[in-house]
């Protein structure tokens, strides 16, 4: 494949799944300036493997490995990140203001605040389930049995359930 | 709520997104065609300061070592030994350091996030490792002024006694270090307070994720 073959295949493949990519950040970065870092990071991440990309997983699979990887990395990593930081200002992603109108909106954002706040790993497995995924390619992503992610994803949402009924009550 | 509801808020919070996301493809472009700073070489220019105290200090010991050799007599035998001991474990202690650096910074992502955030866990972890080795030369900071023009013919059993018990001390810390500073017992609060000078926060923070990164997996 030639460079211009490799980069505009690359360029569609973001393309196409770029709401992989701004979900990650989004679970994983409150701060606009880092989430800016973290999609590039995440970016770059994907082009440096892209190469090497293993044809038995799907597009979205491999999106996701390296995205959550990179995000959970990056988070830990706070202290460096303020020393690093990408050059560019600008972000990879532009996006129109959105407003919160509707009950079922604000329970969106209580959803996502949820999510956020949820350990880095449970998050990642969090975000898998509500992009419905199955249990077999959560598995293949995260690296653990099937039992053991459905085992979890119950635990999860009994956490949220119950923070759910406390922003009702 | 009723569980598939999570799937259906998420759904109605990045339906609008979704289609109002836009990509800016220039952006995208530049960053793959590398203008972006590589992330390796920005750490080592962090680093730099670290690892140029380390090299400076290994070149004074290799010319004291070096002028110690070439200007050879039996008297300085301790003294060689001593120095090069010192040598050869920070010579150890700056290679296994750009090394992990490196490999921090070259680990491929594309692996399940489990074995991926272990690895790099146990990377950044090796400060540990880094930390043992370095205590292996203590006791010879308690040799390398001996000489075997006056020690231990010339000098009284007092002064014999109080060497061995300096340079015993000070092995029996090393190896009592070099054996308790491990992953198992980093909660302990002498092992917390010895990693503070050492980017211990890292480390501690490391540690807490690579202790639920264990408890996750186990389920």
């Amino acid at each position: 494949m030639g460079l211009l073959d490799k980069t505009d295949l690359f360029l569609s493949v973001i393309e196409t799944h770029k709401g992989i990519i701004y979900k990650v950040a989004n679970s994983y970065c409150k701060d606009t300036d880092d989430r800016k870092d973290l999609v590039q990071e995440i970016i770059l991440q994907l082009w440096k493997s892209f190469d090497n990309y293993n044809e038995q997983y799907k597009h979205s699979t491999w999106i996701y490995r390296i995205a959550l990887n990179v995000a959970i990395s990056f988070y830990r990593k706070e202290n460096r990140r303020k020393e690093i930081s990408h050059p560019y200002s600008e972000g990879l992603f532009n996006l129109t203001d959105i407003q919160e109108n509707t009950e079922i909106e604000k329970h969106a954002s209580f959803l996502q605040q949820f999510i956020n706040d949820l350990k880095e790993l449970d998050k990642a497995l969090m975000l898998l389930y509500l992009e419905e995924k199955s249990h077999k390619e959560m598995s293949a992503i995260m690296g653990i049995s099937e039992t053991n992610v459905a085992t979890k994803i119950g635990r999860i949402k009994i956490i949220l359930k119950q923070k759910f009924s406390q922003i009702t009550t | 709520m009723e569980e598939t509801n999570f799937v259906l808020l998420w759904k109605e919070q990045y339906e609008k997104i979704d289609q109002s996301l836009a990509i800016n493809k220039q952006l995208l472009k530049e960053i793959i065609s590398q203008k972006a700073e590589s992330a390796l070489q920005s750490l080592i220019r962090l680093k730099a300061i670290g690892i140029a105290a380390l090299v400076i200090y290994l070149i004074f010991l290799g010319i004291v070592l070096f002028y110690a050799i070439t200007h050879y007599s039996s008297a300085a035998n301790y003294f060689i030994i001593s120095i090069g001991i010192i040598f050869l474990i920070n010579l150890k202690a700056l290679f296994d350091y750009i090394k992990h650096l490196v490999w921090t910074n070259e680990i491929n992502y594309d692996g399940s996030v489990t074995e991926i955030q272990q690895r790099l866990s146990k990377l950044q972890l090796s400060i540990l490792q880094h930390s043992r080795t370095m205590v292996l030369q203590f006791p010879f900071w308690t040799t390398f002024y001996l000489s075997d023009a006056w020690f231990p013919h010339s000098i009284g059993w007092g002064y014999i006694i109080f060497q061995l018990l300096i340079t015993g001390s000070f092995t029996f810390l090393a190896y009592w270090l070099y054996k308790n500073q491990t992953i198992e017992n980093v909660d302990k609060k002498w092992l917390k307070t010895l990693l503070q000078g050492s980017g211990g926060k890292s480390v501690m923070k490391a540690l807490v994720f690579y202790k639920e990164l264990e408890a996750f997996k186990q389920g």
